[in-house]
């Protein structure tokens, strides 16, 4: 029998066990895209696309989310971790070795089709949430750039960057570029820009304003539809209504794992936490789905969460605090909730992008795959929150209040989202209606010069002292 | 003297302490800060201490608590509390009926809304721009060549108010500088810079929920013309603090001091 301090040496042991492989395998992904490109590409590539470098941060980030954590959590997030970086070298592979078959696509412009139709799928903002997660700061050159060249300061600094990349000719020029009028003005008035710089043909999508009715479900099939006569005429891809079967069923096998995923995060203490659940969903749901690998993650995730909960342990040594994130998350401050479990055991249960209601997809038609792929996207996350009635942005926030068991929201009002900033007092307002603690952290989702990571954290301890009346973990 | 605790509020432009014994305030002081953070609080409970009769110089305190921009660099303190936090106390002190409480300090604004307990149910402040603070008046009175205790009798006289436009500080004060050049009557445009002022603490109270009664703490709350100000955009009467507005932070200190001396069980000595 293994006495206490064996069993805690054995756990620290195996921590690091699995800190060191994926360190390892991060490291093979990254000599992996470079043994696929080969010497020269390589070269031209790191030339034209300096950001590239920022991969080589890859077990910094690993470093960043799993140093604190300890079991199962620690290897949710370290799985997480080489899991991206890997799904990250096979787009870029896609991207620099058959430019030909790749299509950006807006994040509201379902994937599932273009996998579909033979396509690579480049998800046009992809650059700007993963580089400020590898380096807080990899994104202000690129916002000054779009700033220099006309695009308003106010704007959103998630379209800025993603423009700036494009403006210093440093995006992977692709065959054909879909968006759509959503999420956001500043989002929507990119594109254009992308086109002409690109020189790549651009179809929008019009999704309709009012969404929950079968005639705008009809409407927005047809428009999907059209997005699909469109890339066989602009693309080499064709649709194999039954390769689309494929991709849709296998992400219902990954949206499976996350809904359980999501009843185990219901009991106290949950059995996971932060970037298992909303990483995860951001990469394997919304940018890759119906990817082998993004059902693989997703059934670790909610394998990992399983053995916790078998056991009785919760992902934090200590879980005070449940909370949910109203927003995007904080990309420039990515590791934020590893601090605040550890200092004031803080944990992330859902956030906005995250939690969905339509979680399945019909196979059994064309016309069902389509209408239900219409469904998530116009219902869906973002979409839902920043179009149509107030209302549709607090639904779901008080709804996840009570199915989980929250003692508090946390809302991350990035300065440049005029959409939810100009719902804040509203939701203020709700929030002492129904007694629900708020603290609205004022920053800027991409850049740290607007507010620190130092000025978040002071935020939040000024939060959980005054109006939560805690004291510090540690 | 035993059973004497105190309270000090290391701001960036004054430091303030209060002593308390019995639950009575036993002496106060308002000094303006020096370099050093440290000796700004030594030095405000020192001067708070040369009132307190019997009260021998460097003798400790039974508890004291730091509150303030500065606390964490008053080494002396045996705790350190966030002034938010202070100010809900010290003002609850003096009113329980208080509910909504705005503190104008030399270098943040704040709204505060408070629970019937005198907690923190919510907060917003500004502590990003000199706008609003009470650097902002140093600078106007400035400008209009009286001192910080004239510029609020200047306003007083106003005939009518000349809107400042400029949300920013440094914009301000040019325009303040131009409207003086237009030959415009000082006293209107003290009333004006008053407004603008006004309007923003509006904006921030709007963000906690405006709840009555209403007070205003810190440093510019001695300003009249502001208060009456504030009152006229809030639509909401302004109560007075019972003491020096400007010590209620330290007060809020000092009371949570004896609670924490006392301990739980409302014993003296019960820190453990």
């Amino acid at each position: 029998m293994m006495g206490a301090a064996g069993e805690v040496w054995w756990a620290g042991a195996r921590d690091g066990l699995v800190s060191a492989s994926c360190r390892v395998r991060n490291w093979a992904t990254i000599a992996h895209l470079g043994a696929s490109l080969g010497p020269r590409r390589l070269r031209v590539a790191l030339r034209k696309h300096p950001w590239l470098r920022k991969l080589l941060l890859v077990n910094r980030l690993q470093d960043r989310l799993t140093q604190s954590r300890c079991g199962a959590y620690r290897q949710a997030n370290a799985i997480l971790v080489s899991s991206i970086a890997d799904t990250l070298r096979e787009m870029l592979e896609g991207v620099f070795l058959h430019p030909d078959l790749t299509v950006v696509h807006e994040d509201l412009v379902p994937p599932e089709l273009l996998f579909g139709m033979g396509l690579r799928p480049w998800m046009a903002e992809l650059l700007g949430i993963v580089l400020p997660m590898l380096d807080p700061r990899a994104c202000e050159p690129y916002i000054d750039r779009a700033e220099i060249e006309g695009i308003p300061s106010d704007l959103c600094s998630l379209p800025k960057a993603t423009l700036g990349i494009v403006l210093q000719g440093q995006m992977p020029a692709p065959r054909a570029v879909v968006s759509s009028n959503m999420p956001c003005d500043g989002g929507m008035a990119q594109y254009t820009i992308w086109e002409r710089k690109l020189k790549a043909p651009l179809f929008q999508l019009d999704v309709p304003y009012d969404f929950y009715d079968e005639r705008a479900v009809e409407y927005f099939a047809g428009e999907l539809r059209r997005l699909v006569a469109w890339l066989q005429e602009h693309t080499p891809g064709r649709m194999d209504w039954d390769r689309l079967r494929e991709v849709c069923d296998e992400r219902n096998r990954a949206v499976e794992a996350q809904i359980e995923l999501w009843d185990m995060l219901r009991v106290r203490p949950a059995p996971m936490a932060a970037e298992p659940i909303y990483l995860a969903n951001m990469v394997y749901v919304v940018a890759r789905p119906g990817m082998r690998r993004s059902t693989e993650v997703m059934r670790s995730m909610a394998r990992l969460a399983r053995e916790n909960l078998e056991q009785g342990k919760g992902a934090l040594p200590v879980e005070k605090h449940r909370v949910a994130l109203w927003n995007p998350p904080t990309m420039m401050f990515l590791d934020l909730f590893a601090w605040a479990e550890r200092t004031w055991g803080v944990s992330l249960l859902m956030d906005m992008i995250t939690f969905h209601r339509h979680p399945f997809i019909d196979t059994r038609s064309e016309d069902t795959m389509l209408r239900d792929l219409a469904r998530i996207v116009m219902q869906g996350p973002m979409a839902r929150h920043t179009r149509g009635p107030a209302d549709n942005f607090f639904r779901d926030l008080f709804h996840l209040v009570d199915h989980f068991g929250l003692d508090m929201i946390w809302m991350a009002a990035n300065v440049g989202c005029k959409n939810t900033q100009a719902l804040m007092g509203m939701l203020r307002e709700k929030c002492r209606t129904q007694g629900v603690p708020l603290l609205v952290i004022d920053y800027d989702l991409l850049d740290a010069r607007v507010e620190s990571q130092e000025g978040i954290r002071s935020q939040v301890d000024r939060f959980m002292q005054t109006v939560m009346r805690q004291e510090r973990l540690s | 003297m035993t059973g004497m605790v105190g309270g000090c509020d290391v701001g960036s432009t004054t430091g303030k302490a209060v002593l308390i014994a019995d639950g009575r305030i036993v002496g106060s002081a308002v000094i303006a800060s020096l370099v050093d953070p440290e000796q700004t609080a030594k030095e405000a409970l020192r001067a708070a201490g040369a009132s307190v009769p019997g009260w021998a110089q460097g003798q400790r305190l039974d508890y004291l608590i730091g509150t303030g921009y500065g606390r964490n660099e008053v080494p002396f303190a045996d705790e350190n509390v966030s002034e938010i936090t202070c100010h809900a106390v010290g003002a609850h002190w003096c009113n329980p009926s208080v509910r909504t409480i705005i503190d104008v300090g030399g270098q943040d604004v704040k709204a505060v809304g408070l629970n019937a307990d005198g907690t923190v149910r919510e907060f917003a402040m500004n502590d990003k721009c000199a706008a609003g603070t009470g650097r902002f008046f140093e600078a106007m009175s400035r400008i209009l060549r009286v001192d910080l205790e004239n510029f609020s009798d200047l306003s007083s006289r106003a005939t009518r108010v000349i809107p400042i436009t400029s949300q920013c500080s440094v914009f301000a004060e040019t325009e303040v500088v131009s409207l003086i050049g237009k030959r415009h009557a000082a006293s209107d445009i003290a009333a004006g810079v008053q407004a603008a002022v006004a309007k923003r603490i509006f904006s921030l109270v709007k963000r906690v929920g405006l709840e009555p009664v209403v007070t205003m703490t810190g440093g510019c709350a001695h300003n009249a013309g502001l208060v009456e100000a504030v009152s006229k955009v809030l639509r909401a009467e302004i109560v007075r603090v019972t003491v020096d507005p400007q010590i209620v932070g330290a007060l809020g200190a000092a009371v949570l001091a004896e609670r924490r001396w006392r301990g739980p069980r409302g014993q003296a000595g019960g820190r453990s």
